[in-house]
C-alpha cells in the first residue's frame, strides 16, 4: 500500500512555494519600481547639472573662447555618489573644451542631444550655442540605490514568512482537528460498537464523510439486527420441532414393544421431514433477503408458474387438487425482469400453501395477467380463507394462523412478500372467487418499465 | 394418576402422550387455550403439563385464570419461550416448574413425579404401604418385598389410591383417572380390577366404601 499524501504536507509545502514566489514577485517588482523612479530623479538631476553648465559655459564664452583643460572640482565632501558624476564641454566640432577629473578624453557618447547609455555610464548630451554639454553619471550609483530600495521593501515581508508559516501551521492544525478527531473515534472504537460517530466539533468539509459513515454504520447495524433477529427467531422456532424429534426418539429408546418402537419411529420421521422443511424454508427467506447478487434478467411469468407446479405436484396428487392456469391476454407469454430462481421460490410457496390448506379434491386457480407496466400472479383456493384482520399478520415470519393444520412453517408468504418486494412489487391477500377461499395476488413490474427500476 | 396435557403440536403433543401413557399415567390431551382452561375448571387432574403458545388463549391466560378461579393442580410449563424473565412470568402466573423445549423425556418425567410427591407431601417417589411398596419410576409394585405383576391399569388404580391413603375416591373419578372422558368403560371393569389387586397383594388393601367408591386405608 503506498503512503497517502498528506493534507498538512501539501497545504503547508504549497503554502511555502507560493509564498516565496509572491514575495520573489514583489521583489523584482519593487526593484523595477524603484529602478524606474531613480531613473526618473537621476536624469532629471543630471539633466539640470547639464543645463546649469551650459548656462555657465554662455557666460563665460563672452570673456572670449576658453582654452582645453581640465577642471578640478573641489575636494569631495565625502558624499558615497559624489565623485560618480562627471562632465565634459565640447566645442562644435566635437573638442574637448572642458572636463571634470573623473570624465575621459573622449566624449561620453556620439553629440545627439538627450539621454544614452555608455559603458555603465548615464550621459545627457545637451546642444548650448557653440558648445555641447555632456553629464554623466556612473549606473552604478543608481544601481545601488535601487537595490537598497528594493531590499528595504522586501526585507520585512521575507522577515515575517516564518510567522506567517507558523501561523498557518496553527490554523491548519484548527481546521484538520476534527478529521484527527475523527480518527481517533474510530480508531478507539470497540469493535462491536455501531453508534454514529460524534465530533465535538465538525466542518462543512468532514460533515459529508461524518454522515457518509454514520449512514453505513446505520445500515450494517440493521442488517445485523436484521441476521441477529432472524438466527434468534431460527432457534426460537427450532425447539418445538427439535422437541418433538427427541420426544419420539427416546420413545422410541425406551419402547417397551416392537410395535410402540415403530410408531415412534414413524413419528419420528414425520418430525423429521417437518424440521428439513422448515430448515429449507429458513434458508429459502434467508436467501430471499440476501442482497440481490445476480443481476435480474428477463423471465417468463408462465414458465415460473409451471416449474413451481411441478414441484408441488405430489401434495397436489395426493390431496387430488386440481389446478388450472389462465393467461390474460390468452396464451401471451407474461414477461418479467427478475431473478428466476426466487420467482419460482414465490410460485411454489403460493401454489404450496393452496395445496395445504384447500380442502381435498378442491380446485386452485392460477391467474397470469398483464396491466399497464405490471404483471400479475394471482393464486386463488377454495380453502378457509384468512379473515381480513389477519391479512397483514399471515406475512410476519414463523407467524401461522392459530389452529391451522398441518406442519407449515409459518414462512412462505413471509418468502413471498420479500421476494415481491425486492423486484419491486407487493402482495396483497383477497376473498376468493364467491367470497370464498383466498385469493393472493403478487404485482410484479412488467419487464418494459425495468429501466426506470434500476437507475 | 391423570395428567392434563395441553399442547398445539400435533407431532410433539403425540410424543408427550406417549412418554407418559407408557410411564402409566392417563393423559388427556387438549389442543387449545379455550379447551385447556375448560378442563382446568372441570377439574380432577393430578398434573398439568402445558405449552404457552396456544391458540385461543395464550397458556399464561390460561393458568392465570384458572388459578383465580381456585385450580390447584401442580402445573409444568412446557415452552420454547427461553428467557429467564419468561420464565419468571411462567412460574409468577401460578406454574410449579418450567421445562424449556426440547427437553428430555426422562427429565420431563421426573418433574412430573417431583409435582406429584410435592402435591402429596411426600419425601421419596416410592409409595409405602403397610407390606406393599410400589415405585413409579421402576413402574414395580412389591408385596413384602415379592415383586408382583401388574398390568398397566392396576398399576394406575393402585397409584391413584396410595397417593391418598386414606381418602375416599368416587368410582367416577377413579375410572376418569383410568380411561380419560371419551375411554368407554365396562361398568364392572373397576371392580375387575379391583378384585385383582386384591388378589394379587392382599384382600384388605382396598376397602370398599357402599355407594361412593374405594379407599386405600392408612395402615393401623
Amino acid at each position: 500500500m503506498s503512503r497517502s499524501l498528506s493534507i498538512r504536507a501539501v497545504l503547508l509545502g504549497g503554502s511555502i512555494a507560493i509564498l516565496l514566489l509572491v514575495l520573489g514577485a514583489a521583489a523584482w517588482i519593487a526593484y523595477r519600481g524603484a529602478q524606474h523612479e531613480a531613473d526618473e530623479v537621476f536624469d532629471a538631476r543630471l539633466a539640470t547639472s547639464a543645463r546649469v553648465l551650459a548656462t555657465l559655459m554662455a557666460a563665460h564664452a563672452q570673456g572670449g573662447p576658453a582654452a582645453p583643460g581640465v577642471v578640478a572640482f573641489p575636494p569631495p565632501l565625502d558624499h558615497p555618489y559624489e565623485t560618480k558624476i562627471a562632465f565634459q564641454v565640447l566645442d562644435a566640432q566635437g573638442r574637448l573644451l572642458l572636463r571634470s577629473a573623473s570624465a575621459p578624453d573622449q566624449p561620453y557618447a556620439p553629440l545627439e542631444p538627450g539621454f544614452s547609455t555608455r559603458d555603465s555610464w548615464r550621459v545627457f548630451t545637451l546642444q548650448s550655442g557653440e558648445h555641447w554639454v555632456q553629464a554623466a553619471e556612473s549606473d552604478e550609483v543608481r544601481d545601488e540605490l535601487c537595490a537598497k530600495l528594493a531590499l528595504a521593501a522586501v526585507t520585512p515581508l521575507v522577515a515575517g514568512i516564518p510567522l506567517v508559516l507558523v501561523l498557518i501551521a496553527v490554523l491548519m492544525r484548527y481546521g484538520l482537528a476534527p478529521l484527527a478527531e475523527l480518527a481517533r473515534r474510530i480508531e478507539r472504537r470497540e469493535p462491536a460498537s455501531l453508534a454514529p460517530v460524534a465530533l465535538a466539533r465538525s466542518t462543512a468539509e468532514i460533515d459529508p464523510v461524518l454522515r457518509a459513515l454514520n449512514g453505513l454504520l446505520g445500515r450494517v447495524q440493521s442488517a445485523i439486527a436484521r441476521e441477529r433477529r432472524f438466527t434468534a427467531d431460527a432457534a426460537h422456532e427450532l425447539r418445538t420441532p427439535l422437541a418433538a424429534l427427541k420426544v419420539h426418539a427416546q420413545n422410541a429408546a425406551r419402547a417397551h414393544s416392537e410395535a410402540e418402537r415403530h410408531a415412534s419411529l414413524e413419528r419420528m420421521m414425520a418430525g423429521l421431514e417437518r424440521s428439513v422443511r422448515l430448515v429449507e424454508q429458513m434458508l429459502a427467506l434467508s436467501r430471499a433477503s440476501a442482497a440481490r447478487a445476480a443481476a435480474f434478467a428477463p423471465v417468463s411469468l408462465n414458465q415460473v408458474v409451471e416449474d413451481a407446479l411441478d414441484d408441488v405436484l405430489p401434495r397436489l396428487k395426493e390431496r387430488r387438487i386440481k389446478v388450472s392456469v389462465a393467461s390474460d391476454p390468452d396464451d401471451a407469454e407474461l414477461m418479467v425482469h427478475g431473478d428466476r430462481d426466487k420467482l419460482t421460490c414465490l410460485a411454489r410457496n403460493l401454489l404450496d400453501n393452496a395445496a395445504r390448506y384447500a380442502p381435498a379434491g378442491s380446485a386452485v386457480r392460477v391467474g397470469l395477467g398483464a396491466a399497464p407496466g405490471a404483471a400479475t400472479l394471482s393464486v386463488c383456493d377454495q380453502g378457509p380463507g384468512i379473515a381480513p384482520e389477519l391479512r397483514e399478520r399471515v406475512f410476519e415470519s414463523y407467524y401461522r394462523i392459530p389452529g391451522s393444520p398441518g406442519d407449515g412453517s409459518g414462512l412462505g408468504l413471509a418468502i413471498v412478500r420479500e421476494i415481491a418486494v425486492q423486484h419491486g412489487g407487493a402482495v396483497e391477500i383477497e376473498d376468493g372467487d364467491g367470497a370464498r377461499g383466498t385469493r393472493v395476488r403478487v404485482t410484479l413490474p412488467a419487464a418494459a418499465s425495468r429501466a426506470a427500476r434500476d437507475t | 394418576m391423570r395428567l392434563l396435557l395441553v399442547e398445539d403440536d400435533e407431532l410433539l403433543g403425540a410424543g408427550i402422550e406417549d412418554t407418559l401413557t407408557r410411564a402409566r399415567y392417563a393423559v388427556e390431551w387438549v389442543r387449545s387455550g379455550p379447551l385447556a382452561l375448560a378442563a382446568l375448571e372441570h377439574g380432577g387432574f393430578d398434573a398439568v403439563v402445558l405449552d404457552l403458545g396456544l391458540p385461543g388463549m395464550d397458556g399464561l391466560e390460561v393458568l392465570r385464570r384458572a388459578r383465580a378461579g381456585g385450580c390447584l393442580a401442580p402445573v409444568l410449563i412446557l415452552s420454547a419461550r427461553d428467557a429467564v424473565a419468561q420464565r419468571v412470568a411462567g412460574l409468577d402466573a401460578g406454574a410449579d416448574d418450567y421445562l424449556v423445549k426440547p427437553f428430555d423425556v426422562d427429565e420431563l418425567l421426573a418433574r412430573v413425579r417431583v409435582l406429584q410427591r410435592r402435591a402429596r407431601g411426600g419425601a421419596t417417589n416410592v409409595l409405602e404401604h403397610g407390606s406393599v411398596r410400589l415405585d413409579p419410576v421402576a413402574l414395580s409394585v412389591t408385596h413384602e418385598g415379592r415383586p408382583v405383576a401388574l398390568q398397566r391399569r392396576e398399576f394406575m388404580l393402585l397409584h391413584k389410591l396410595l397417593a391418598a391413603p386414606g381418602q375416599v375416591l368416587t368410582r367416577a373419578q377413579l375410572e376418569e383417572s383410568l380411561y380419560g372422558w371419551d375411554g368407554s368403560v365396562e361398568s364392572n371393569a373397576l371392580d375387575v380390577h379391583v378384585h385383582n389387586l386384591r388378589r394379587k397383594l392382599y384382600p384388605g388393601v382396598i376397602r370398599t366404601v357402599r355407594g361412593i367408591g374405594y379407599v386405600a386405608d392408612p395402615p393401623a
